[in-house]
């Protein structure tokens, strides 16, 4: 790309992002500001609010097409018979025709031999990232010492992506939340969950307009969290996100319960971002810069942090053994900076900054704030807690996998691995609708995190987005629910609600299906590929990813059973919670008897996303959304590694996934449609009685509803310590130093005493003495002052002539 | 130069226009009194009151002499002044020139210009003060105001003067019309019997003072100022000033006479004693007058007087400067003490006002000593100073005293403002009854608050500057002569008693409960009373806050002074 169409074609993009980030900031003063002087029961900023996300989505839509046209991509390529977008960089390469036959045959059809033939002269070209990415600076901080801090763009495909998802989702949430809370509009809110003394409800103004606000401001944190084009910038937003989710889960700050969580939410990030900050020390130490690229060939010479690890073709040039081992930097000329960094700082570094990820995508040892985070309205779990925060700590290892060293990738798959299953069986047991999904989600993102540890990029990001369109789905069919069932939202007290709210019900059908990856097995279409909603795709891909890795690394089998397992685990609790919410009996008959079908505002939106949650992944990974943001995937993926990093790691190139593809997807869909059946057995046929299950298995039941006793093992490993911490600092504040104090005060007392005598004998006397002296003084001239008039013209001629003695007197002699 | 030869050549040469053209405000005064007395006798007063001619009068001059200043400090071509240099026909051959005129009786200088636009400013503040306390009413006003500006014409007068037949008929000029002004309330016997002993008392000092010019001009041959110096050279002849040279004996007691008579206008002790009798008997506008403006006037003659005695280069003649100066230094010393201690026990505010008079005059004369004093001082025999050193501290010393002035003209004013405000409302001005005021007249206390802070001297008001600046040149002073620094012990010491006093008048204001039965003073702050009390005690804020352009301007108006 010449310098010119890079510097229009980047501008052009830059002003579109940009205005679409900087238009919820703008709703957010409107709203809060006029909100706060206007009529409460004006929806006005609602109005407002979906204007500006709406606005930036039609921008985010220019922009992506603009991009599209300026990267010379062809998204649409896999529907052209004999021709294929394989990796998203197959358009471009426009190589290998063999594995557009592979991409529509791999689901379905019996493994491919050819593929091993091929595996290997796919290794010799990998993707150039920074070929289709545009970077610019918007505004320059200050520069500390040899820092920029700046406030930098970053724009390639996975940005562009990410946009138009954040957008669209937000667009229809924003929509669902005009219906969903309606009831705020009001100068009197009563507040069921808030009992004060005397069996009263808690009454508030309705707080409407400061709904919608915190809303935009969460949309301008995250849509710049996804601009931003350096790590300190990402992190700044990071934490706008954190405080827009603080506010937003407690937003019905009166409950006891949504200020805890609220706080619960905010502490735990805290001990994340505390590894973020230790990772970006590490950079900013070692790299002096913040920058993640510099794609500009107009400065060519500013090398940015990708750009610096790694050579043009993704590889990361060490030297030395073991502690010893340093990675030379690429692209530094002449500076006072090191030319290498140790490899083990920057194994550092890239858990420092997995750490903060770790916190905002609730994943193990940090997941136990998600579920408590439900406390906010629904569209808030939709929006912040499934489909845009959370996912952002997916996103940020994704954006920065060129510094991840493969013992970092192992840590992650690791933690992803661990955080999968655990959410899955926890989502087993729990009864409150918004709960279960809310273990879901912390069981997908460590499915998504499991994918970006074992190497699939791709496969990763691919879930991310499908997730973010089926699970914000999901959350609205719920606040669907919970808004026709008048705020229950207990599943045992539902049933049989299909009847009173069919399009809620069949929209959440769309969604479970979608993430518990079901597909009509042995039918390809031809230019399409699997029948099978979004999901299917990426937790397919997933699980390719898994099974090679592991098959590459027989130690870290576990690495795909698990997640393989879970993927039966996850088609049991969502069908067990579609059962129970919408068919048999109904378990309550005053809930059952006032639920109603939510209004059109509300169930519009649901039909638009569960069109995406249908087709977003059309094509699978050949289909036009791997295709776009494909083209962002870090050089060094493609071709994998081999016996890579200080422990010996072997990454999957893309060749070998596919080799796998077919066989993982049989299994998945296999153990999918196991689960299925298993929910169906429990809860919909009544063959087998749940409570008898429960019973025999008590122990296990009682384990997974204290949600693996996690809040109690930080409450014993946390919180107790740092009580008895502090009792005993207590102890010694109130004995030693208390006494300490409490004694030389005493003895203070004592010669204060002392001093008192001294003072009133000594010093007051002698000061009352001059004050006497001093009046009587007063006193004395007061009465000089007669009054006489004889008087004073004699003191005239008196006063000259004894000044002119006291002259003479003092008159300087010889 | 005979009276004949100088009408000649006024009428004749060139000189007259510059003069007319300097002496422009003056005129424009004169003519403000002639429109007054014409509105009273041709019974227009009814239609036309006199205080609005006398205000626009005012105006007029506070313009001309504004215009004058900004011609002086940044020359002909400020565009946003064009329009007013033009109004008042100022050239450079005229105003822009600096030096004597009206044959040299007067002079033309920034140290004038810089007095004279603080007196019409306070003449201007004056007259709105009356304007809303109503002190003249509308059937004598004409009279009152024709007093008021005539000792102002004095005064500015006395800021030019540049010979001593000018400098003692500008003391009369300025305080005849002031004994006429003190008994202005017809009705009181008390303003009577006040104004009879200043009369009697301003009587003896003129005829002193009198005295002591014809032994100075005797003795020295010539009446004018600038050739003082070298004239008291002349007549010593290479004798030295010493008891037994009979020249330097009637010299010092002419000076010594000549100085009584400024020390009744400045009110130095022992020449005070008409000073609280006539405050407590005039009305307090009156005395905010007498205690600002005439003591202004009375500064500017002093500082004349005492730089045409120390220009003198002639070190056998050190002993002149040294003894003018400690005697000027012990005088403030004396009279600062004085005043502070005498104030303790006042139950009357305007009393209590007249003492703190007394005391600030005595500080401001402390920075005169030490301007003579460095003057008189011999570059040599002072460590760790050049020649151009004392000329900076010699400046520094007059920079002190001009904007202790020029922060003194607010403070004071404010004060007496208030004190007759008050008056208004409750009819009393002594110090009982003002307790409890701050609940109904909030702005007055307020404003009063900072006017006696700033007096007694405490940051982050004007007064503190004012004072830092005095002791900061007496320190700098004591470095040429100890005795300075005794001075300056005794100011520290002073200002500590003073704080006192002033607290008594605040305690009562602020921390005591009304009296129940008290007459009420409702003064709210939107009102034009209130308006004008925060008008006159922001610039003593501001010029705490911001000491920087006045002191610049003050320290720019010394150099070309001492030049």
């Amino acid at each position: 790309m010449s310098p010119e169409i890079y510097s229009e074609v980047g501008s052009l993009l830059k002003w579109l992002l940009t205005a679409a980030w900087l238009l919820p900031l703008l709703g957010f003063l409107v709203e809060i500001f006029g909100g706060y002087w206007a009529d409460r029961k004006s929806k006005v900023p609602a109005y407002l609010a979906v204007g500006c996300i709406a606005t930036g989505f039609l921008l985010s839509l220019i922009a992506l097409g603009t991009w599209v046209d300026a990267a010379d991509m062809n998204l649409w390529a896999f529907e052209s018979a004999g021709h294929s977008a394989e990796h998203g960089e197959g358009a471009e390469h426009g190589d290998d025709h063999e594995h557009a036959t592979v991409a529509e045959h791999d689901h379905a059809d019996a493994h491919d031999e050819e593929h091993h033939e091929h595996a290997s002269a796919d290794e010799h070209h990998g993707n150039d990232p920074l070929k289709t990415a545009f970077s610019g600076t918007f505004y320059r901080l200050g520069k500390f010492g040899r820092l920029d801090v700046t406030l930098d763009w970053y724009i390639d495909g996975l940005t562009v992506a990410m946009f138009a998802m954040v957008t669209l989702i937000a667009s229809c949430i924003h929509i669902f939340a005009i219906g969903y809370m309606s009831d705020e509009l009001t100068e009197h809110y009563e507040d069921h969950f808030v009992h004060l003394p005397g069996g009263r409800h808690f009454h508030r103004p309705g707080r409407f307009y400061r709904f919608f606000a915190y809303l935009s401001l969460f949309c301008f944190s995250m849509l710049g969290l996804v601009l931003a084009g350096n790590i300190f910038q990402v992190f700044i937003f990071w934490e706008l996100v954190g405080v827009c989710s603080y506010l937003l889960i407690g937003f019905y700050v009166e409950r006891h319960s949504a200020s805890t969580a609220a706080n619960k939410a905010f502490i735990m990030n805290r001990v994340g971002d505390f590894g973020f900050l230790i990772g970006l020390m590490v950079i900013w130490t070692w790299f002096g810069v913040f920058q993640f690229a510099n794609t500009d060939p107009a400065h060519a010479d500013q090398a940015g942090l990708f750009q610096m690890v790694r050579t043009h073709d993704g590889t990361l040039v060490t030297e030395g053994e073991g502690m010893e081992k340093t990675v030379s930097l690429q692209h530094i000329e002449g500076e006072a900076r090191p030319s290498s960094i140790p490899y083990w700082l920057l194994t550092v570094a890239g858990l420092g900054i997995f750490a903060g990820c770790i916190g905002k995508s609730a994943q193990f040892p940090l997941q136990t704030w998600l579920p408590d985070a439900m406390e906010g309205p629904t569209p808030v779990s939709a929006l912040v807690h499934s489909a845009t925060m959370v996912a952002a700590g997916v996103y940020l290892a994704a954006r920065f996998y060129p510094m991840f060293t493969p013992e970092v990738l192992l840590v992650i798959a690791y933690v992803g691995c661990i955080t999968l299953f655990i959410g899955a069986t926890i989502a087993l047991v729990v009864t409150d609708i918004k709960r279960v999904l809310a273990y879901s989600t912390i069981s997908q993102l460590g499915y998504m995190m499991l994918a970006l540890g074992v190497g699939g990029w791709i496969a990763g990001l691919f879930h991310l987005i499908t997730h973010a369109f089926f699970k914000s789905l999901m959350f609205l069919c719920s606040g669907s629910v919970i808004h026709g069932c008048h705020h229950e939202q207990e599943m045992t007290k539902m049933g049989g609600l299909y009847k009173k709210m069919p399009i809620t019900c069949w929209t959440m059908f769309v969604g479970v299906v979608a993430i518990c990856g079901l597909a009509i097995p042995f039918v390809t279409l031809p230019a399409i590929g699997a029948v099978a909603f979004s999901g299917f795709h990426s937790k397919d891909a997933i699980i390719a990813s898994a099974l090679t890795f592991s098959s590459l690394n027989p130690v870290h089998s576990l690495l795909f059973y698990v997640p393989l397992i879970t993927a039966g685990i996850t088609a049991f609790y969502m069908f067990r919670m579609w059962f129970m919410t919408f068919f048999g009996k109904p378990k309550d008959h005053h809930v059952y008897d006032h639920a109603h079908e939510s209004p059109t505002v509300m169930t519009a939106p649901l039909l638009i996303l569960s069109f995406f949650a249908i087709f977003v992944a059309v094509g699978g990974e050949a289909g036009p959304l791997v295709t776009l943001y494909g083209a962002a995937e870090p050089a060094h993926v493609a071709m994998g590694a081999t016996d890579a990093g200080n422990i010996g790691l072997n990454l999957p190139s893309h060749e070998q996934i596919h080799n796998f593809h077919a066989q993982a997807g049989m299994a998945a869909l296999l153990v999918a449609f196991a689960g299925t059946l298993l929910a169906y057995l429990f809860y919909a046929s009544g063959a087998v009685d749940p409570g008898t299950v429960k019973r025999q298995f008590e122990s296990v039941h009682e384990f997974l509803v204290d949600k693996w006793r996690f809040d109690v093992l930080y409450d014993w490993m946390w919180q107790r310590p740092v009580h008895v911490v502090a009792s005993w600092c207590t102890a010694f504040d109130k004995y030693v130093l208390d006494g300490l104090i409490h004694g030389s005060a005493s003895s203070v007392v004592k010669i204060a005493q002392w001093d008192r005598k001294f003072d009133e004998a000594v010093v007051d006397r002698s000061v009352n003495v001059l004050g006497e002296v001093t009046m009587s003084v007063a006193n004395w001239f007061r009465g000089l002052q007669t009054g006489q008039l004889r008087q004073y013209v004699m003191l005239i001629a008196v006063s000259v002539v004894s000044l002119f003695v006291l002259v003479f007197i003092f008159f300087p002699g010889q | 130069m005979s009276v004949n030869e100088i009408i000649e050549h006024a009428l004749k040469g060139e000189i007259l226009p510059r003069s007319v053209q300097i002496f422009g405000p003056e005129i424009a005064l004169c003519l403000t009194i002639l429109a007054l007395l014409f509105v009273r006798m041709f019974e227009i007063h009814r239609r036309l009151p006199t205080n609005l001619v006398a205000l626009l009068g005012a105006l007029i001059a506070f313009l001309g002499v504004f215009s004058q200043f900004m011609y002086v400090k940044g020359g002909s071509e400020i565009p946003a002044m064009m329009a007013l240099f033009q109004a008042w026909g100022l050239t450079p051959e005229g105003v822009g020139e600096v030096g004597p005129y009206f044959t040299g009786l007067l002079v033309h200088d920034q140290f004038s210009v810089f007095f004279r636009l603080g007196l019409c400013l306070f003449l201007v503040l004056m007259i709105a003060l009356t304007v809303l306390s109503g002190i003249p009413d509308s059937e004598d006003g004409q009279d009152f105001y024709t007093l008021l500006i005539g000792s102002s014409v004095g005064m500015m007068l006395a800021c030019g003067a540049n010979h001593l037949l000018t400098l003692f008929l500008a003391v009369e000029m300025m305080s005849v019309p002031s004994y006429a002004m003190v008994a202005f309330q017809k009705g009181r016997r008390q303003a009577s019997e006040a104004a009879l002993k200043y009369v009697i008392y301003g009587a003896g000092a003129a005829g002193v003072m009198l005295y002591g010019l014809s032994l100075v001009a005797g003795v020295l041959g010539t009446a004018s100022m600038p050739e003082l110096a070298a004239q008291v050279s002349t007549a010593f002849a290479g004798g030295s000033f010493v008891l037994t040279n009979p020249v330097a004996v009637t010299l010092a007691l002419g000076i010594l006479m000549v100085l009584a008579g400024l020390a009744f206008k400045l009110s130095l002790v022992p020449f005070h004693f008409w000073c609280p009798d006539a405050f407590e008997g005039a009305a307090a506008e009156v005395g905010g007058f007498l205690s600002v403006a005439s003591k202004a006037g009375a500064f500017a003659l002093l500082v004349r007087f005492c730089i045409a005695l120390t220009g003198n280069p002639d070190p056998s003649l050190a002993g002149l400067n040294l003894s003018l100066g400690i005697g000027l230094g012990v005088a403030a010393a004396v009279t600062a003490t004085f005043g502070n201690l005498a104030a303790y026990s006042q139950k009357n505010m305007k009393r209590l006002l007249a003492y703190s008079t007394i005391a600030h005059a005595g500080y401001m004369l402390m920075a005169v000593s030490a301007l003579v004093i460095i003057r008189g001082a011999n570059p040599s025999g002072v460590p760790g100073l050049t020649s151009a050193g004392l000329d900076a501290e010699a400046r520094r010393c007059l920079e002190a005293l001009l904007y202790y002035l020029a922060v003194y003209l607010f403070m004071n004013l404010g004060a007496f403002a208030i004190v007759a405000l008050i008056r208004n409302q409750i009819f009393s001005e002594e110090i009982e009854d003002y307790r409890g005021l701050a609940g109904e007249a909030p702005v007055l206390c307020v404003c009063m608050l900072i006017c006696l802070f700033s007096l007694v001297g405490l940051p982050p008001l004007g007064g503190f500057w004012a004072k830092l600046e005095i002791f900061a040149s007496l320190f700098q002073a004591g470095r040429v002569h100890w005795f300075m620094w005794v001075v300056l012990g005794i100011a520290a010491v002073n200002t500590v008693f003073s704080l006192f006093y002033y607290m008594r008048v605040l305690k009562s204001m602020f921390l005591t409960e009304r009296p129940v039965g008290a007459r009420s003073a409702l003064v709210p702050f939107r009102s034009a009373p209130g308006l004008y009390v925060v008008m006159v005690s922001v610039p003593v804020l501001l010029l705490g806050v911001l000491a920087g352009p006045l002191s610049q301007t003050a320290n720019n108006v010394a150099r070309i002074l001492l030049r």
